[in-house]
């Protein structure tokens, strides 16, 4: 009986904790944005400006998870492939943008593509401009959302034995053959959340994208920098429904995750270790 | 093993292939927005302000808009961006290619004139290249119940305080050079005039007092209006924006109070780069016209403009004592006095904290 | 295998005779790619800021305002991953080795923080603990507790987006622990806390460590929620990323490069050891 009162404690403990923390929070945001009906939501996410910002976001974030796809991919494998002096060192440095300030991100972004930055003659030459700019809010994207994709594959390709695609080798498959049917299939959970978690990081950065792109309307403003800009404006019920909009697809893309893994029945590899 | 390597280079070749598609994507990203060329009978114009005026423009801009169709059957486009006023400055000196800036203060300006990119006298036009004023003042809860009427009533104990950092927000200097000018200028009861000491311990009360610093001043009285703290020290046309949105408080105006002057200017080297100098040119005389400045009057702001103001006098009574930055012998000397890192202001913060 | 190569020596785990142009590729991109993202912008931020000599670091990052905000920092990152390491404990707990109504939904809840921009969770938290809230004005006349502006608000802020951190990190270890152990225990006659004091606590070290330090790395650097709900008053409220904030805006360059090459120092140094005892989980079966 005290095991059966112990277990109900623990488990009102842990729903009171995430209804006080997470799920208020929440709900103030959502009534907060419904508070005068669904008119208002809809004219602010069908407006030009929030549109604008909004797909401006998407870009970038679907750009930053392509890089990461390639790039993240070839680091993931060269660090689980090979041991050589400092990797250890290099583990620490891949996670460091993990736990940087996004301003301290802008602001070294700055100092290298600004106009008095160190690349800038080089910019200047090749005519093109980074800072202020889409590619420099691409570049602040892509150092912000750097590990999640890395530290999704390493625990991944680590499990994932070579004698598989050997066997896949000897059994007749050709390379092409071996992989895509025994090498992603294996991999494919560590992309899947790596996109994830990329995507939806990519969605939510504000600081350092400010800082590198001056929120010109029209040109570097993004779905963060509306909410932004709609509280100082006191446009309140805008800045709710932007967020809410934004916090929807995020979460939709996660728990869609989550549901693809649970139909997944093929599961071979062993416990990773998510984040 | 054969198979091994062959299959191993499958990946690079993946790699290589979505590098190719990163790299075109980046390049058709940069193509993109670096063409400032107008086509055939439109241009651009670029503004970089402050976010205070922010209203303002926004009915200013179409109305030029239609103005400048008119006269020369040209359509020109205008492209916004509001930040602070230093920020906004340091935007336009890292890069940002802003044909005109409207910003908070004159400091913000020699900034970018430092930087090489403006060449003109801009100082020259019309009410020295200010275009709209304001006061340091206060905002008060309905019904003034704490009856907060002058300076010295924030250093009274229990008093909450909303201000903006200086450190964050150039214009939020303007909210401590009010303070501290009223305080040496002797309009503040119990300060004797000319004693520097004497003002900074008063000023170290009154920081004691504050609750929260915001980013800039606007944020300050966005968080006033929910409900936090007895009074934000902000400057008046904040205050009245405010009040134009349907808000519930009362503007308090010390009877000593430092001139806030906005400055606007055009910033050449960009415009030259831009092509655009007729139509920014225009923009920015526009903005001295009885109309803009009769709109600026609407959002809050004083205008400099002696006839507007005269006509505006019952929105914007005239203060007893005031005075402007050249008391302190103009911002180049008093910045790093007052806002160096380890300047006046630090470190009375410094001395009103730990005394808490 | 008697004649090993020279590649083979130096690259000890490769599996290759000799190495395949692929193999050179990947390596090659891996590495550049690396350099172009994170060792220039560091090394761009470290020389700035060691511009005029360590000393002058030293002054800067001593300098009273900057101090107490390195230090609030710290602290509130400290208070809250001590919480966060006994809940997320307790939630993954909880979801692994009981079953209840709205088991799935809690689930799906745990990973919800990883998806709201962090300048949301401030506004949220205003909203909801702003004192002209009625939570926020009761907390504040009951308990003279004011959430907002002030380091509960810090706390409470870096609570909800590090959530997933030490709940995802303990969970998957959890569900692999054997059971036989603690059945063998139970039979033994040990209690049910014993039996979590020493059976199952063991092997949940290191994955709690790995999520508690992640979730206080993460939190150094937050600013968009911090922005918010913090206050930001320097030596009260002002953590070091706010703090960076206002000296890049106050053209104090020095000041900023300074603090934020402490960041980055703490942060990396944090992210090694959690490297560290991640690869150490990972080999626990």
């Amino acid at each position: 009986m005290l095991r059966n009162l112990a277990r109900n404690g623990l488990i009102t403990i842990v729903f009171v904790y995430v209804g006080l923390l997470i799920i208020s929070p929440l709900l103030s945001l959502v009534i907060g944005a419904f508070s005068e009906g669904f008119g208002p939501i809809w004219s602010t996410l069908s407006g030009k400006t929030f549109l604008g910002a909004f797909w401006r976001t998407i870009w970038i974030a679907i750009l930053v998870v392509i890089v990461h796809i390639g790039f993240g991919t070839a680091v993931a494998w060269v660090m689980v492939r090979h041991r050589f002096p400092g990797r250890g060192f290099l583990y620490g440095l891949i996670d460091m943008p993990f736990a940087l300030s996004p301003v301290v991100v802008g602001y070294m972004l700055l100092l290298l593509f600004g106009r008095r930055g160190l690349l800038a003659p080089v910019l200047e030459g090749l005519d093109i401009q980074v800072a202020f700019a889409l590619p420099g809010m691409v570049l602040a994207t892509l150092f912000v959302t750097l590990p999640f994709m890395i530290r999704e594959l390493i625990p991944v390709l680590e499990n994932f034995k070579i004698e598989q695609e050997q066997a896949a080798a000897t059994l007749g498959a050709n390379g092409w053959q071996t992989f895509t049917r025994v090498t992603l299939p294996a991999l494919r959970w560590g992309f899947i959340y790596g996109i994830t978690l990329t995507f939806a990081r990519a969605l939510g950065e504000f600081g350092a994208v400010l800082v590198i792109g001056g929120g010109i309307q029209g040109r570097t403003d993004t779905a963060t920098l509306f909410v932004f800009r709609s509280l100082d404006e006191r446009m309140y019920i805008s800045a709710y429904s932007a967020a809410l909009a934004l916090g929807l697809l995020s979460f939709l893309l996660v728990m869609g995750t989550e549901i693809l893994r649970k139909m997944d029945k093929n599961i071979a590899e062993p416990v990773k270790k998510r984040i | 093993m054969n198979n091994f390597s062959q299959k191993v280079s499958i990946r690079p070749t993946i790699f290589l292939l979505i590098s190719l598609v990163w790299i075109s994507s980046l390049l058709a990203a940069c193509a993109g927005p670096a063409g400032n060329n107008p086509t055939g009978n439109s241009a651009k114009v670029t503004l970089g302000a402050y976010t205070t005026p922010r209203e303002a423009y926004r009915e200013i801009i179409p109305i030029f808009q239609k103005y400048w169709l008119e006269k020369t059957g040209q359509t020109v486009v205008f492209e916004e961006s509001y930040l602070g006023s230093g920020a906004q400055s340091r935007a336009v000196v890292e890069g940002f290619e802003a044909d005109i800036v409207a910003l908070s203060l004159e400091a913000d300006v020699t900034r970018i004139e430092n930087a090489g990119l403006i060449t003109h006298d801009w100082r020259s036009q019309n009410f020295g290249g200010m275009v709209s004023t304001s006061v340091v003042s206060f905002a008060v809860r309905k019904g003034n119940p704490k009856e907060i009427t002058d300076w010295a009533d924030l250093a009274r104990p229990g008093i909450e305080i909303l201000t903006p950092n200086p450190r964050m927000s150039g214009g939020a200097m303007w909210n401590i050079l009010g303070l501290y000018g009223a305080a040496t200028r002797g309009f503040v009861a119990g300060v004797p005039a000319d004693d520097p000491e004497a003002a900074q311990t008063f000023m170290m009360e009154v920081l004691k007092n504050v609750t929260a610093m915001d980013q800039n001043a606007r944020e300050s009285i966005i968080n006033f209006e929910k409900g936090i703290g007895d009074v934000a020290i902000t400057y008046e046309n904040e205050v009245l924006v405010g009040l134009l949105s349907g808000d519930y408080y009362e503007l308090v105006i010390p009877r000593s109070t430092i001139l806030i002057e906005n400055p606007v200017a055009l910033v050449d080297v960009y415009v030259d780069q831009n092509g655009n100098r007729e139509v920014a040119e225009a923009f920015r005389d526009f903005l001295f016209t009885r109309e803009a400045q009769e709109i600026f009057a609407r959002y809050g702001l004083r205008s400099p403009d002696s006839e507007v103001a005269k006509a505006t006098q019952e929105m914007y009574p005239p203060v007893e004592d005031l005075f402007t930055v050249e008391y302190f012998g103009g911002w180049e000397t008093i910045i790093p006095i007052m806002f160096a890192e380890d300047g006046i202001f630090a470190r009375t913060l410094t001395k009103a904290q730990e005394t808490r | 295998m008697t004649s090993t190569s020279f590649r083979q020596r130096l690259f000890r785990g490769g599996r290759s005779k000799t190495m395949p142009p692929g193999q050179a590729g990947i390596r090659f991109t891996a590495v550049a790619y690396l350099i172009v993202m994170l060792i220039v912008p560091l090394v761009v931020i470290f020389s700035d800021g060691l511009r005029e000599g360590l000393s002058m670091v030293w002054y800067q990052i001593s300098l009273p305002i900057a101090a107490n905000a390195l230090w609030l920092t710290l602290w509130t990152a400290a208070v809250m991953t001590l919480i966060n390491s006994v809940m997320g404990m307790l939630t993954a707990f909880v979801l692994v080795r009981y079953n209840f109504p709205g088991k799935a939904l809690l689930n799906g809840l745990v990973d919800l923080p990883l998806a709201i921009p962090t300048l949301v969770t401030g506004v949220m938290l205003v909203i909801l603990f702003g004192p002209q809230q009625a939570l926020g004005a009761w907390l504040q006349e009951e308990f003279g507790l004011s959430i907002i502006f002030a380091p509960p608000g810090i706390i409470l802020a870096l609570l909800f987006i590090t959530f997933p951190f030490v709940v995802r990190s303990v969970q998957p270890v959890l569900m692999n622990l054997d059971p036989n152990q603690e059945q063998a225990a139970a039979t033994l006659g040990a209690s049910g806390w014993t039996i979590f004091r020493r059976i199952i606590l063991p092997p949940l070290w290191l994955p709690l460590a790995s999520g508690a330090l992640l979730s206080f790395a993460r939190a150094i650097g937050e600013f968009g929620a911090i922005v918010i709900v913090a206050g930001n008053i320097p030596l009260r409220s002002q953590t070091a990323a706010v703090y960076v904030f206002g000296e890049v805006e106050s053209e104090n360059r020095l000041g900023a490069s300074a603090v934020s090459m402490v960041m980055v120092a703490i942060a990396f140094l944090l992210m090694m050891v959690v490297d560290r005892l991640q690869k150490k989980t990972g080999n626990t079966p």
